[in-house]
């Protein structure tokens, strides 16, 4: 039965989407249908962690053949890289529809689809069937924002249309000149990442490929410089769909490169590193400084959420296994803290109706649970030990250092603005005096504790027992750093020889 | 026997076309039957052409036409695109003429004697045969332009294409007496081979060659001799544009890359000049298309840069084995795309084509969402993403372009495509991100509103189950 496991989570969350939005369903019903398919997608995904035996390669296989003349297959499998960000697709989504006053059945078919399309991406294993995906994904977000979005919604709805297609356009030409690539290699065609890790590409449309990949990734990350587009779609957004974002969509961007750059583009990823690392870590300090500025709550959350991404995208440019392992680890203790954070924010704008700062005050007082787990989930996005964030961070700055002690210190600095503003807000939004408009604030009732419940003991349970999960993850990413180690090292100790032949004829 | 059947569907076309023209001398008989006889006999072509087209590359009539025309895999498929097209225009027609009162029964068998040209065209393998019917193409198709008399931009389109469309055919036949002159023949394969012996190109070949180009770019709408597309395809009946932008598209490209493909002497030499022309159009057609309010003028303009893509294709063809796919492909997608945008435009744009702009489609998805998803779902074919025909057939050009070592050429295709999104996206959001001004109301039959929703399907069949390829 568990042969079409993922087929079926990504297909019902689509299927399940297109028929919530082409027939009639009322509000309330829309809502229970997803949050029911929700519900089927979780326990499949529970079922799949459980039985993932994290050996190392791909598990769950399904491959056949879709157009064959180009050699592209609809092929699917989970291994450790994409295992958690797996989990963090299907076990969070739930949520979304539990909290928060029911919407249109419009919104909960996007929502559906968006699910669908992201396992979809997740799950890939061919380049031209993870295109698909990563551009359906981007369709639903587009509607959510556009159509239930905040004031500026229309601004911010083409700003990330436009970045993130302007991104893929240019990935699509990417995996094209890849393909070619293995066909005048090998002779034959595929779009099979395994079968591409073989491919031996150099010279500057190699060059112009990857970065094109990149990019792609970089605006989904979002990575400084390309980040432009996150405050202000983050904050326009439905609070629901900003988490959706924040604690999935994001993470695909870090699990594109990881998946697909890294192992095809072996050479150019190792020269380069450097230069996206410090771009990772340029992100952070930069992203958490403007956090500290913010006046508005949810787009202080933005910053917070572009500037831990930051560190995420870091670990996966280190190239060593502790700061890949802590990378994968991070996604899953991102989505759980900041992801959720967002929709603390949402819970709180629906009873307040504003999310300003100094409008706020006092909540701890009004609403203790509120308060304890709004906390965890914040300690947890700041990195205290005990909780998910740290084991991710810690051990991300444990391979920066040993990747370059510069950068390495760099980004622990940065992790102290982070608590700055976190904190900062912390103070101002739930101590301090309260005021009128908080005054009659009501606490988390038993549904909307009872949703966030599991997520804040699995905040805690990762912190303290992470090794039932890095297991699953860390031979994966030591098979994955051995093989770009190995073709790396060849392929410099190529060049290394030729320009000492340079230069001796030189001298 | 297996002529014959090839030239079947032409002769079904033609006959039912001559037929149509008999009855329509009787005053008593209703646009609407004519339109379903019309209809019947596309059909019927269209399925005498899907059970042709297993037959596989054949020289029609050897001795008696002496090789003039050839059917093979391309052909046929371009066949069946241009008779889809033409059936899904007689539907949109059916509806639009109940609201829109002002054509005769002569509509109809002009129409089919425009597909019946077209049809030719994608057969002929010889310049002459291929002028005469593109001839036979551009004389019905200037009729249908101009068919409302009452309507000034209808008259100024058809003037303006009348004009310059004569001119287009003169160049191709000077190019062609031109060509004959250098070369001693004007088959394909005469050309091709005559190419391959004497590479050395003499004044009367580089003539001919230029001039043939020109004119095949004045019929695909290529730069610089796109500025007509824009008020052509305004001024016209949004079925009739529809059925320029989409078939007669379709038999130009055809019997075009037929032309290059087995001249691979003449591609290899024009080279350069075609790129350029790719890159020009695709830009030029989205610089205008970004500044358009006017609906069908942007789709016009979107209809340049569609042509540059298909340019692409045709710098990217290798005549080793050239099959046509990705050309076929192309135009199978592109035409669902823009003809289910004209099949929505037929019936949706009221009488008078009253709605016409950006802004009076504002709201629409409040009022009709089955229609603003429908639209929704082409622009988003033309635009290229997936799961929609229009990406799979961008993703094959792309592919052929890289594997042709035309890589610069493809990264200019994606940067393109890249700025096309900047029109598309501004009609969807038109649709879905306002409210709604009025209340859409629409005449008619349900015609154009099934052959709407049919071409939805096939934009998702075509990019699903990419059966050409």
């Amino acid at each position: 039965m568990f042969e079409y496991a993922l087929s079926v989570m990504i297909f019902l969350p689509i299927l399940a989407g297109l028929a919530l939005l082409l027939m009639p369903f009322s509000k309330g019903g829309a809502r229970v249908a997803g949050f029911i398919v929700s519900v089927v997608v979780l326990f499949l995904g529970i079922e799949l962690f459980i039985g993932f035996s994290g050996a190392g390669p791909m598990e769950y296989v399904e491959s056949r053949p879709w157009i064959e003349s180009l050699g592209i297959s609809y092929s699917l499998g989970v291994d450790g890289i994409s295992l958690l960000v797996l989990m963090a697709g299907s076990i969070l989504f739930p949520m979304v529809f539990s909290l928060f006053a029911p919407r249109s059945k419009g919104y909960y078919g996007n929502l559906l689809i968006a699910q669908g399309a992201m396992v979809g991406a997740i799950c890939a294993t061919d380049l031209v069937l993870f295109y698909i995906f990563w551009e359906i994904m981007l369709l639903p977000i587009f509607f959510m924002i556009g159509l239930y979005g905040g004031p500026n919604r229309l601004p911010a709805t083409l700003k990330i249309t436009l970045y993130t297609i302007a991104g893929s356009l240019l990935m699509l030409a990417g995996i094209v000149y890849v393909g070619v690539s293995y066909h005048s290699q090998f002779g034959e065609w595929t779009f099979d990442i395994v079968q591409l890790s073989r491919l031996n590409l150099g010279g500057g449309f190699a060059i112009l490929a990857f970065l094109m990949f990149m990019i792609a990734f970089a605006i989904k990350i979002p990575l400084f410089p390309f980040h432009t587009w996150l405050p202000d779609a983050y904050t326009e957004a439905p609070s629901s769909t900003t988490f959706v974002l924040s604690a999935i969509m994001a993470k695909i961007g870090v699990y594109g490169v990881i998946r697909f750059v890294v192992p095809v583009f072996e050479v150019e990823f190792a020269r380069f590193a450097i230069l996206f690392s410090l771009a990772g870590v340029t992100g952070m300090m930069y992203c958490g400084l403007a956090a500290i500025a913010q006046k508005d709550m949810k787009r202080l959350l933005a910053f917070s959420s572009a500037s831990h991404m930051g560190i995420i995208a870091l670990g996966v440019f280190c190239m060593n296994v502790q700061a890949l392992t802590g990378s994968l680890f991070q996604i899953a203790a991102h989505a759980t803290s900041t992801g959720v954070l967002f929709l603390f924010i949402g819970l709180m704008e629906e009873r307040m109706q504003t999310r300003n700062i100094a409008d706020l005050g006092g909540i701890a007082y009004r609403a203790p649970i509120f308060a304890t787990f709004f906390a965890i989930a914040m300690l947890a996005s700041v990195g205290l030990p005990g909780t998910s964030g740290f084991i991710g961070e810690f051990l991300i700055i444990l391979g920066a250092i040993k990747f370059n002690a510069f950068i390495g210190f760099l980004a622990g600095t940065s992790l102290i603005i982070g608590v700055c503003y976190m904190l900062w807000m912390f103070q101002r939004v739930f101590f301090e005096k309260s005021n009128d408009r908080t005054e009659d604030f009501k606490d988390l009732n038993v549904t909307e504790a009872l949703t966030f419940l599991p997520v804040i003991l699995l905040i805690l349970a990762m912190g303290i027992f992470p090794q039932p999960f890095i297991k699953k993850i860390e031979p994966t990413a030591q098979l994955q750093i051995a093989q770009v180690t190995a073709s790396t090292q060849s392929q410099l100790a190529d060049k290394t020889v030729l320009s000492s032949d340079h230069n001796t004829q030189k001298n | 026997m297996n002529d014959f059947l090839s030239l079947l569907p032409l002769i079904i076309i033609g006959s039912g076309a001559i037929l149509l023209m008999l009855v329509s001398a009787f005053e008593k008989w209703r646009m609407e039957t004519a339109s379903y006889i019309g209809m019947g006999f596309i059909a019927a072509a269209f399925f005498m052409q899907l059970f042709v087209t297993n037959i596989g590359e054949t020289v029609l009539f050897k001795t008696i036409f002496n090789g003039m025309l050839v059917s093979s895999s391309f052909t046929t498929t371009a066949g069946l695109i241009i008779l889809a097209c033409g059936f899904f225009t007689v539907m949109n027609t059916n509806t639009y003429f109940r609201v829109n009162i002002f054509s005769t029964l002569e509509f109809y068998p002009i129409l089919m004697f425009a597909l019946c040209g077209m049809l030719l065209l994608t057969m002929s393998q010889e310049l002459i045969t291929a002028f005469i019917a593109i001839e036979i193409m551009s004389l019905a198709i200037y009729i249908l332009v101009g068919y409302d008399r009452s309507s000034i931009t209808g008259t100024e389109a058809i003037l303006k294409y009348l004009m310059l469309g004569a001119f287009a055919g003169a160049f191709f036949a000077m190019g062609t007496a031109l060509i004959y002159g250098g070369v001693g023949s004007t088959k394909f394969a005469a050309i091709g081979a005559y190419y391959a012996t004497h590479p050395a190109n003499t004044p009367l070949l580089i003539g001919g060659a230029f001039f043939i180009l020109v004119a095949f770019f004045f019929k695909i709408a290529a730069f610089p001799f796109h500025a007509w597309v824009i008020d052509v395809y305004d001024g016209a009946t949004t079925p009739v544009t529809g059925l320029m932008a989409t078939a007669l598209k379709a038999a130009v490209f055809t019997v075009f890359a037929n032309f290059l493909a087995i001249n691979s002497g003449m591609h290899g030499s024009w080279m350069t000049f075609l790129f350029y022309v790719a890159v020009f159009t695709m830009f030029g057609g989205n610089l205008i298309a970004i500044g358009q309010n006017n609906l069908k003028r942007m789709l016009a303009a979107s209809g340049i840069v569609h042509s540059g893509y298909l340019l692409i294709a045709l710098v990217a063809i290798s005549s080793d084995n050239f099959t046509g796919s990705v050309i076929g492909y192309y135009l199978a997608a592109y035409a669902a795309g823009t003809l289910g945008m004209f099949a929505a435009l037929s019936y949706l744009g009221g009488e008078g084509e009253k709605r016409k702009t950006f802004e009076d489609f504002k709201g629409l998805a409040k009022v009709r969402p089955y229609s603003a998803a429908a639209i929704t779902v082409f622009l988003l074919s033309m635009a290229g993403i997936p799961p929609t025909a229009g990406f799979m057939g961008k993703f094959y050009i792309i592919t052929s372009a890289i594997t042709a070592g035309q890589t610069v050429l493809a990264v200019l295709g994606i940067v393109s495509s890249i700025l096309s999104m900047w029109y598309y996206l501004r009609l969807i959001i038109a649709m879905y991100f306002h409210d709604a001004a009025e209340s859409f109301e629409t005449k008619g039959s349900f015609f154009a509103t099934a052959s709407t929703f049919i071409l939805v399907f096939c934009v998702f069949a075509i990019g699903i189950y990419p059966i050409v390829i």
